[in-house]
């Protein structure tokens, strides 16, 4: 195991980390939007998608465990990697510029995140720690986007997410060493797509609740 | 050659060998000949100070010909300046217009710490080095040079590589102070090269640990380093890094 | 030492070819367990210094090497563009070793040693073999083998090179050896150092006095043996295309202390560089040579012609190389080219801001192979030329100007690369053995490497083993503490006169001074009023002299008058052997010997000699040494490039 502490220990094995929990994540966007999209077909196409998605329950109880426990890994490096990023410059420069290779994705990533991860609490206590005997998904939706801020608000992070995946996706690839001149663009442009379909997808729910339902 | 002059303002980085905390202190540069390198500029106005009794900004610089890599400051927010593949040597006056204002600042990083006004201590990346940035050949022993026929790609993507200069730049300009472009250079430049396999996998994982031991920030895939490098490295070579890393931690 | 003292080269008897083998087997052999117990002093990490630091290391003695740089990495040997020769014949186009032998000679206008240019063309073989080893990206061909290219008018590709960056991926390969030894811990690096003098005891080099720049501090190392790798001395013209830090400091005090110094006035002056543009200009930058194959030099023909080169019609330009050499042309020889643009300078014929330069045209060259073909082959000489000077050599003539480039003469060596000071040994630039009166293109790389990875490792050990050294303490031992107290007191005096005039002023006006007294072409008259308007500066300098800052900090003015102040007594060495060598050879042009077509004439029966100095004291003229020179293997002959 000396070797996995050794791995875990070394810079390039928390940007490790995090590509294969920043990958998981990507993938998980994907589904849920996927799943998501339903919606646009109705209130009965949706409900009908819950359904079918409870009655894999024990497998959403495994994949739920897993994404939390990717959070957790996700969270905690990407903070400490933040945290010795701010260390290694001890003294800053008096006037900053950039060259031409940041954008606004990977300028603003640390931010991005810790403010995603609170609009996820912020999300799963409207959605999923919510008694659902009580009320279903679509009507705490229903309840949740009649209010004017959280349309904003929800729309505003769909926002964020996907500037977060701009960068997050082609340096998931980077990081792992997926890196060829003929490929890349590609990547690049993949990344591109996803983070306009989850800016596009997601955030029109919200409005699309609100005021077209 | 078409040369004109032109009056600048000048903020520099000035901190004494023992003072604790610098500042920048504002110098007039007069009747500057474009056709100058800036580390001429920079004579200029030290020939000035001299005169007037003060002590010279301190900077470092050799060959000012763009290939020794012993030059270097941030201008204006610019590691070597705001001209692409361009060292503070080659970079020359007439990119700045007359009345221009022009801050010039030391390599940030803590694993460059200050020695004095613009000069920098950068032994960081020779420590980088003498972890592993070698092939271990004995002088004598080498068979005839073409005993291992090497393809023209690889010997050019290997050269392409191995063009660093070792400015620092890259550190310089990265947001995180990360030397993830000096260290996959020297890792790439090896490991394309089949006299450099047999060690690749000890000399990836000793290069990495000796840059984080340094003091380095991590690279967070931000590409400053590349569009600063002045030999145009490209980060191709960290994902190849990266790969050579993560084959001799998981074999 | 006596006048009469006489130069032994210690060449090896036997035929030439096998002086090397014999030698090396009649050198007296250090036993491997006995070798960590001797130190060496390296100075320098060029590819001199270090493939001799790693080398040494890697044989198992301790080494000290010292760096005036922040890393070793920055030599100044990485700046060297062309390639690196070696007499593999892998273009089977008849090289051998032989032919790469004579042409060195030949090339140095017969004033450089048989034995040892032999073994530096049989060494170069071995050179790209371990660079290979080594990882070096040499330029290849599809095949996979290595490329090779013709060089400096070289009638045979034996040129090896990595795109314009050959020196800086030979360097790189030595210095990526000397850090391994550094890690083991057989190599102690010292960066940041400047050598301020050699000390010796008992006859013998045993240890040195440094800087350490950063702190100011005096320091002093003691050895076995010192071995000085410290590059040429072309910076006494000011201007070169030598990197800033390069200097005569260590080599000159070597010398003050018993090492001769031989033919100092030997300076290689390259004919393309990019010419000068203004007094604050601090240095020149060298093109490739190989730009002369498709570039035609040419001036107005009328004095004074202020008109931009396009507006200069055809028959009103001078093509003078063409005219005065055609059989040639623009391919003469580097010192031929070189003369003749400061000859069409001087009659005020030169173009440019400054009249201090030649065009160098490739409009017929477009013309005829298209555009896309020469930037095939100059594009990045180009992209140099554009960013240094602003213009785009595609569409106006390139300006060029002859600028000083590389030292031949240096501190005198035997084979064994060993001084006259028993202990101290000189390689690369810094000795004067292997280049004559010229040096060929990409043979200053194949010198540096076969010295320190092929020579020393196998002399020093002949020199170690049979020598007794006494215990030497540098803390309590007279000699370093004289040698310690000197240096600081030189310092404390440079920074007490509080004169006027920068370090940079004096080293200006000594530049223009050699660059016209001892430059291009001398004659007796020049040489003697150089000599007095130096010994003016020299002694200007001591009075009038600023120096700003504190001796203990990182002072570079403070470093820069150091050596300015040995330019000073240097560059007056330089012409006392100008003045003495009363022929023309190589890059020794006295316009009093020059033959009907303007050609170096020698003097074969006078001057077929190494002429070596000795420090006589600094109130004495130098004693002049000769070491004859004797051809058994190549008959001397007379160039000619109509």
């Amino acid at each position: 195991m000396n070797w996995f502490f050794e791995l875990l220990r070394a810079s390039i094995g928390k940007k490790l980390l995090m590509a294969l929990t920043g990958l998981a994540f990507c993938l998980f966007l994907l589904i849920h939007l996927i799943g998501n999209l339903t919606l646009y077909g109705g209130k009965d196409l949706f409900l009908s998608y819950v359904d079918h998605l409870h009655a894999l329950d024990p497998i959403i109880r495994v994949a739920e465990i897993g994404l939390l426990f990717f959070a957790v890994i996700h969270v905690f490096t990407g903070l400490l990697l933040f945290w010795q990023n701010l260390q290694a410059r001890p003294v800053r420069y008096q006037v900053n510029k950039n060259a031409g290779g940041r954008t606004l994705g990977s300028a603003t990533m640390p931010y991005t995140g810790i403010f995603i991860l609170g609009f996820v609490v912020v999300h799963l206590l409207n959605f999923h720690f919510i008694d659902h005997s009580q009320q279903s998904v679509f009507q705490a939706m229903d309840t949740t986007f009649s209010l004017l801020p959280y349309v904003i608000f929800y729309t505003f992070a769909v926002i964020v997410v996907a500037v977060h995946v701009s960068h997050g996706f082609w340096s998931l690839f980077q990081t792992l060493g997926a890196n060829h001149i003929k490929y890349m663009p590609a990547i690049k442009g993949l990344g591109v797509v996803l983070s306009l379909l989850v800016a596009a997808g997601f955030g029109f729910i919200p409005v699309y609740v609100s005021f077209l339902m | 050659m078409i040369s004109k002059t032109i009056n600048l303002t000048l903020k520099v980085w000035r901190q004494g060998r023992k003072e604790p905390i610098g500042r920048l202190e504002t110098y007039q540069a007069k009747d500057i000949s474009t056709d100058m390198s800036f580390l001429e500029m920079l004579d200029v106005v030290n020939e000035d100070l001299t005169k007037a009794g003060k002590e010279p900004i301190a900077f470092d610089h050799d060959c000012r010909e763009g290939i020794c890599g012993m030059c270097g400051a941030v201008i204006n927010g610019r590691a070597h300046g705001q001209e692409k593949k361009t060292t503070l040597c080659q970079l020359h006056m007439r990119h700045f217009k007359d009345g221009d204002t022009i801050v010039v600042e030391p390599w940030r990083a803590r694993a460059f710490p200050l020695v004095k006004d613009l000069v920098v201590d950068r032994s960081a990346l020779d420590k980088i080095i003498m972890a592993g940035g070698y092939i271990s050949a004995n002088a004598g022993g080498a068979p005839d040079a073409n005993a291992i026929p090497i393809s023209k790609e690889v010997a050019e993507n290997a050269f392409n590589a191995a063009a660093c200069i070792g400015c620092g730049a890259c550190v310089a300009a990265c947001p995180n102070a990360s030397a993830m472009l000096f260290v996959s250079a020297k890792v790439s430049h090896l490991a394309l090269l089949p006299q450099g396999r047999p060690e690749a996998a000890r000399r990836a994982r000793a290069m990495v640990q000796a840059m984080d031991a340094c003091g380095f920030g991590n690279c967070s895939n931000e590409t400053e380093c590349e569009a600063e490098c002045p030999k145009g490295i490209s980060i191709v070579e960290i994902a190849r890094l990266n790969r050579e890393f993560f084959k001799s931690e998981f074999s | 030492m006596s006048a009469e003292v006489k130069l032994d080269a210690k060449i090896p008897d036997g035929p030439l070819a096998e002086k090397w083998d014999r030698h090396r087997f009649n050198l007296k052999l250090v036993n491997p367990a006995n070798k960590k117990k001797f130190n060496i002093i390296v100075v320098g990490t060029g590819l001199a210094g270090a493939s001799a630091a790693a080398t040494l290391a890697e044989l198992g003695y301790n080494v000290q090497n010292f760096c005036i740089q922040d890393s070793p990495r920055r030599a100044h040997s990485i700046a060297a563009q062309g390639g690196i020769n070696a007499a593999k014949n892998y273009a089977n186009d008849g090289d051998s070793v032989w032919r790469l032998f004579y042409d060195t000679v030949k090339g140095g206008d017969f004033r450089a040693r048989e034995g040892n240019v032999y073994r530096l063309a049989q060494l170069s073989c071995n050179i790209i073999d371990h660079c290979v080893a080594q990882g070096i990206p040499f330029a290849r061909d599809y095949g996979g083998l290595l490329d090779n290219r013709s060089f400096g008018g070289a009638q045979v590709s034996r040129t090896f090179y990595a795109k314009g960056q050959t020196g800086q991926q030979l360097l790189l390969g030595a210095y990526s050896s000397l850090m391994r030894q550094v890690a083991a811990g057989m190599v102690t690096l010292y960066p940041r150092r400047e050598m301020l003098d050699l000390v010796v005891v008992d006859g013998k080099a045993r240890g040195i006095v440094v800087r350490n720049l950063i702190t100011g501090e005096m320091e002093t190392y003691s050895a076995h043996a010192v071995v000085l790798a410290t590059g040429g001395y072309g910076n006494v013209f000011n201007l070169s295309t030598n990197a800033m830090a390069s200097n005569v400091t260590a080599a000159f005090r070597a010398y003050k202390k018993g090492a001769f110094f031989a033919n100092p006035c030997f300076t290689q002056i390259h004919p393309t560089c990019i010419p000068v543009h203004g007094t604050y200009q601090s240095k020149l930058t060298l093109m490739s040579e190989s730009l002369r194959n498709d570039g035609r030099v040419w001036v107005p023909k009328k004095p004074g012609d202020k008109r931009k080169p396009a507006d200069i019609p055809e028959s009103e330009r001078d093509y003078y190389l063409e005219t005065k050499y055609p059989s040639f042309g623009n391919l003469v020889p580097r010192d031929v080219a070189s003369r003749n643009a400061k000859e069409q300078c001087d009659l005020g014929k030169g173009v440019g801001e400054t009249g201090l330069a030649v065009y160098l045209d490739f409009a017929d060259a477009i013309n005829r192979y298209g555009q896309d073909v020469i930037a095939g082959k100059y594009g990045n000489l180009f992209e140099m030329y554009e960013k240094i000077t602003g213009e785009n050599p595609y569409q106006t003539p390139m300006m060029i100007y002859p600028a000083v480039h590389y030292a031949m003469g240096g501190l005198w060596v035997d084979y064994n690369l060993m001084s006259t000071v028993d202990g101290l040994f000189v390689l690369g630039e810094a000795n004067f053995s292997d280049h004559g009166a010229n040096r060929l293109g990409a043979s200053a790389l194949m010198q540096g490497l076969a010295d320190g990875y092929f020579v020393i490792p196998y002399t020093i050990g002949g020199y170690l083993a049979g020598t007794r050294f006494p215990e030497v303490n540098p803390s309590d031992n007279a000699e370093f503490k004289a040698a310690t107290t000197a240096a600081q007191a030189k310092i404390d005096k440079l920074l007490s006169i509080n004169g006027k005039r920068t370090v940079a002023e004096f080293h200006r006006e000594l530049g223009l001074i050699l660059w016209e007294y001892c430059g291009m072409s001398r004659n007796e008259e020049g040489l003697a009023k150089a000599k007095t308007l130096i010994q003016k500066l020299r002694a200007e300098f001591w009075e009038d002299v600023r120096v700003p800052g504190a001796s203990q900090d990182l002072n570079q003015s403070l470093e820069n008058a150091g050596r300015v102040a040995d330019f000073l007594e240097f560059g007056e060495l330089m012409v006392d052997d100008a003045i003495a060598r009363k022929e023309s050879c190589g890059c020794h042009f006295n316009t009093a010997y020059q033959t009907e077509e303007n050609e170096a004439r020698r003097d074969d029966d006078n001057f077929c000699h190494v002429a070596a100095w000795e420090y006589a004291g600094d109130d004495d003229s130098p004693r002049f040494h000769k070491e004859p020179l004797v051809f058994e293997n190549v008959e001397l002959s007379q160039r000619s490039y109509k």
